[in-house]
């Protein structure tokens, strides 16, 4: 696997419908009104991204990063991916690089969590909750993947 | 102070018994240091001592490798050494990767610590570094008596069980683990001489290599499937009934052709796997499990593709080096080509 | 632009009846200045207190280090847009109390990062070891939210550093430097000719809470790749409001005082020829990324750059936008360096960085964040060591019963920093 850009989509794609996978009940309860939730309840983070690689296999493409946020893998138990809602002939390569990437990643670090306090546990679900919203803003502008 | 005893290894040419034409010297035990030994012996100073040095043939040692790692660790384990030194090696192809597989063997083995070196496009440098500790040297032997305190300091920090720094500290060739130490100068300077290096065409050294992904550009889609002449090729190691061709169920060192023209169907009867890293019960009992001959059949009879290709290519992937699958797949590529062949299904386990 | 710095070295820090810098000593009121601090109904709690380099203390958990600065001749104030108003920083004269900084300390949330032994192992391994800190203790309010929080005690921490430098405005420097950063026109000067363009590009941290970065009071999540002249940081323009990851993130004295371009500027006119410099943003949005690199990319090539060092923030997704950045160079032509941290986990055996391409061939290293290690127990703590099992790098049990720390270098602040402001490195 060469870099992201040799595969960057040429082609431009107008969404208007997305999902949101996640295993973070925080990021679930905010969006549930705006976005078709796939909630992945007590999964960890490796688990939504294999969800997530498979979704890009049925013809989704992934509209943030992966591995968004610097607290690393193995720490925050949260990880949630914009997606589009429609399947589309294909498989995304972009999308398929990005998500195989973030994977390796994640598979050598332990996933277990640093610590089950559940104060600690909040702080993690607002955190990935904030990144979120931090793609907003993009999303609503154009929805262009 | 007691000293560390030496065990060193090294090849006919530096044992003085000949060069090339001796190369098939079977390996024996001396007493005391032999030739580059004679400089270990300066560099380690009263800390440690060769109590024996193994002269072996490279070729001896690579065409005879179990009778020969017995041999010497026999000899080794006698001795009751401290510390292994293999080589220097420098760019010895034969001798480095004898060099590397006995100082491998004898950590592994006989659990003492072991330290060769050689050149970084030395056959053996790539094969062992991540095993044993390789001390980079030049390309040729005038490099001898640079080498050779870098091999015993790093030896002798060895025995004493001391942490080992970073390769670039220390002197061995990158070996896949990253050590962490204090540069004499910061990032950021650091950064702004590699980049005047790297814009005046002059050589700089990467401190992170990227690692190196082996990029195959896919090739263009087949536009009429129902034209299209579609081959089978495997690594799961389907091959026919008692595997006429021998492939190994590990480390294949071949492939084979196998002949499908009239065959729809591969049966236990006729066909079974080779390939010794997966549980065979199901591939044995019907092989189209791996090599899908009949359903491809089943496509060329309904038009859905072209032709099923007469022949399949088969190897055992597991444990393949990679040298080896890229020369299979050259070969078979070759072939396929001339055949006329649209397009492939690889399959493996 | 030309911008001169007078530094006003300090050598120790002591609470008294006034505020004043006597014979580099810097003599603080504590109460007046909490008040200040307190005047934000988000904290509801703050003190102060003195750490020096060998004694046996450790601070924790720590939110950002400043150095005290003040702007005495030329357009706006230090931390313009944040505490100064808005105005083109960079030029004139400014002053800067150093060898002494302010660190913010206080819980934003539970993973809270950040660890600045001054003595012992851990010490080595951050240049706020170095320093006469000025640590603020911050509590929140009951019940705020941690957006509220971060950002109070951000403002918290600016204004006080401002409050100080204020202190360095009519005394005499014991040391003074001059930049100057050449117009685009200048670069093409027949005496910088024959020397190659090197530019800096400079990635900032742009995720969301804990992971943002403020240029001129903008958020860089929403900002295009721009360029900015290297003295305008000098002044504050860029100020950090990211606090997850200790050891790679860019604190604001980080910023203040960036090593690249100090190198870039040394060697301006002799070795190269400093063109200028381009900050660019590290998104979560997959296509905000290449947009943000495609549009450093064309920036380069206009002004243009022979060659350019890229420095990075962060870890993970942020690896991603630095593989494009370098490739998108290198495509062009333009050769590049690039700065970077590893992961590569407690053995050193994992891959350590998230995304790769062979055209990255020159890095420079500045460390394993992984690297496992064990900080002794210290005499005092200033701040709380109760997130210490939970801080990046940390782990169930890092906390010891006899107060040492095992975790990884993560932990400490500035210890892998991907300015390159330190020596530490790793192969």
């Amino acid at each position: 696997m060469g870099g992201a850009t040799e595969s960057e989509s040429k082609d431009i794609k107008h969404y208007t419908s997305y999902l949101i996978l996640t295993n973070n009940p925080m990021v679930a309860d905010t969006f549930s009104e705006q976005f078709p939730i796939e909630f992945l309840q007590e999964a960890s983070d490796r688990e939504v991204l294999l969800r997530a690689r498979d979704r890009v296999h049925l013809g989704h493409r992934i509209l943030t990063a992966p591995l968004s946020g610097s607290v690393k893998p193995g720490e925050t138990p949260y990880r949630s991916i914009l997606m589009t809602f429609e399947r589309e002939e294909g498989v995304d390569y972009f999308s398929l690089v990005n998500m195989e990437r973030a994977l390796s990643i994640i598979r050598d670090f332990e996933t277990s969590p640093l610590a089950n306090r559940p104060s600690v546990d909040r702080d993690y679900q607002l955190v990935d909750l904030s990144l979120m919203e931090s793609a907003l803003p993009s999303l609503e502008i154009s929805g262009l993947a | 102070m007691s000293q560390y005893k030496v065990v060193h290894y090294i090849n006919q040419f530096f044992g003085q018994v000949g060069s090339e034409e001796m190369a098939d010297y079977p390996a024996e035990k001396r007493e005391g240091p032999v030739g580059p030994g004679i400089a270990f012996t300066m560099a380690f100073g009263d800390q440690a001592v060769i109590t024996a040095t193994i002269v072996c043939g490279d070729s001896w040692y690579n065409e005879n490798l179990d009778l020969a790692k017995k041999t010497v660790l026999d000899m080794v384990r006698e001795e009751k050494p401290d510390l292994f030194i293999a080589g220097p090696a420098f760019n010895a192809g034969r001798y480095g990767v004898a060099c590397g597989s006995i100082a491998d063997a004898v950590q592994t083995e006989l659990g003492i610590p072991a330290v060769t070196g050689m050149y970084v496009e030395n056959p053996g440098a790539d094969m062992y570094r991540e095993k044993v500790y390789i001390v980079a040297t030049g390309d040729n032997a005038a490099g001898m008596r640079r080498v050779v305190p870098v091999m015993a300091g790093l030896g002798l920090k060895l025995v004493k069980r001391q942490e080992i720094g970073a390769s670039i500290e220390e002197g061995y060739l990158p070996n896949g683990v990253r050590k962490n130490f204090f540069d004499q100068k910061r990032g950021s300077l650091r950064a702004i001489e590699m980049l005047l290096n790297k814009l005046h065409d002059k050589p700089f050294v990467t401190e992170y290599p990227m690692p190196s992904y082996d990029r195959v550009p896919p090739g263009p889609a087949i536009r009429d499937l129902s034209r299209a002449s579609i081959a089978l090729v495997t690594s799961g190691g389907i091959v026919p009934k008692g595997n006429p061709d021998h492939i190994e169920s590990s480390s294949a060192t071949r492939y084979g052709s196998y002949h499908i023209a009239g065959v729809d169907d591969l049966t236990s009867e006729t066909y079974e796997t080779a390939h010794g890293g997966y549980d065979p019960v199901y591939a044995n009992q019907d092989a189209d499990r791996i090599v899908p001959v009949d359903v491809l059949r089943q496509f060329e009879k309904e038009g859905k593709i072209g032709k099923l290709h007469d022949w399949f290519y088969s190897t055992v992937g597991n444990g393949t080096s990679v040298a080896s699958s890229k020369r299979f797949a050259m070969e078979i590529t070759e072939k396929l080509l001339a055949q006329g062949v649209d397009a492939v299904i690889l399959t493996s386990t | 632009m030309k911008l001169e710095l007078g530094y006003i070295d300090i050598h120790g820090i002591r609470f008294g009846d006034r505020n004043a810098v006597e014979d580099g000593i810097l003599i603080l009121n504590p109460g007046p200045l909490i008040e200040q601090v307190l005047a934000d109904p988000h904290i509801r709690q703050a003190h102060l207190e003195i750490a020096n380099p060998g004694e046996s203390i450790r601070i924790t958990p720590v939110k950002d280090v400043i150095e005290p600065r003040v702007k005495v001749e030329g357009p706006g104030g230090i931390f313009p847009g944040m505490v100064s108003k808005v105005d083109t920083v960079g030029s004139g004269r400014t002053h800067i109390l150093r060898g002494m900084a302010l660190v913010t300390v206080g819980r934003i949330v539970g993973f809270q990062e950040g660890i600045i032994d001054m003595t012992g192992p851990g010490a080595d391994y951050t240049p706020f070891s170095k320093l006469h800190n000025l640590v603020l203790v911050m509590e929140p309010a009951d019940g705020i939210s941690p957006h509220d929080y971060e950002k109070a005690a951000r403002m918290a921490g600016l204004q006080l550093a401002v409050t100080l430098g204020e202190l360095a405005r009519d005394l005499t420097p014991d040391e003074t430097e001059v930049f100057k950063t050449p117009r685009i026109a200048e670069t093409f000067d027949a005496a910088l000719r024959g020397l190659p363009r090197v530019g800096y590009v400079m990635m900032l941290q742009s995720q969301g809470l804990l992971h943002d970065t403020y240029v001129y009071g903008v958020d860089a999540k929403r900002t295009l790749s721009t360029i900015i002249r290297p003295t305008e940081l000098m002044d504050g323009a860029i100020v950090s409001g990211n606090c997850v990851s200790a050891c790679d993130k860019n604190t604001t004295y980080h910023h203040l005082n960036n090593p690249v371009i100090r190198d870039l500027l040394d060697q301006h006119g002799k070795t190269l020829n400093f063109v200028g410099m381009i900050i660019t943003n590290e998104t979560v949005y997959l296509s905000d990324k290449v947009r943000s690199s495609d549009w450093t990319a064309e920036m380069a090539e206009y002004l243009p750059f022979d060659g350019a060092i890229i420095s990075q923030e962060g870890f993970g997704n942020p690896d991603t936008d630095l593989i494009m950045n370098c490739t998108k160079l290198e495509k062009k032509g333009i050769k590049t360096v690039v700065i970077t941290d590893e992961y590569a986990g407690p053995d050193g055996k994992s891959q350590s960085l998230a995304d790769a391409d062979a055209l990255v061939n020159a890095v420079v290293s500045t460390g394993n964040a992984n690297m496992p290690i064990v900080l002794p127990p210290m005499d005092r703590v200033i701040g709380t060591l109760d997130y210490v099992d939970t801080i990046a790098g940390g782990h169930d049990g890092s906390l010891r019963a006899d107060g040492s720390i095992e975790a990884e270098l993560q932990v400490i602040t500035g210890a892998t920093n991907e300015l390159g402001y330190n020596r530490l490195s790793a192969r």
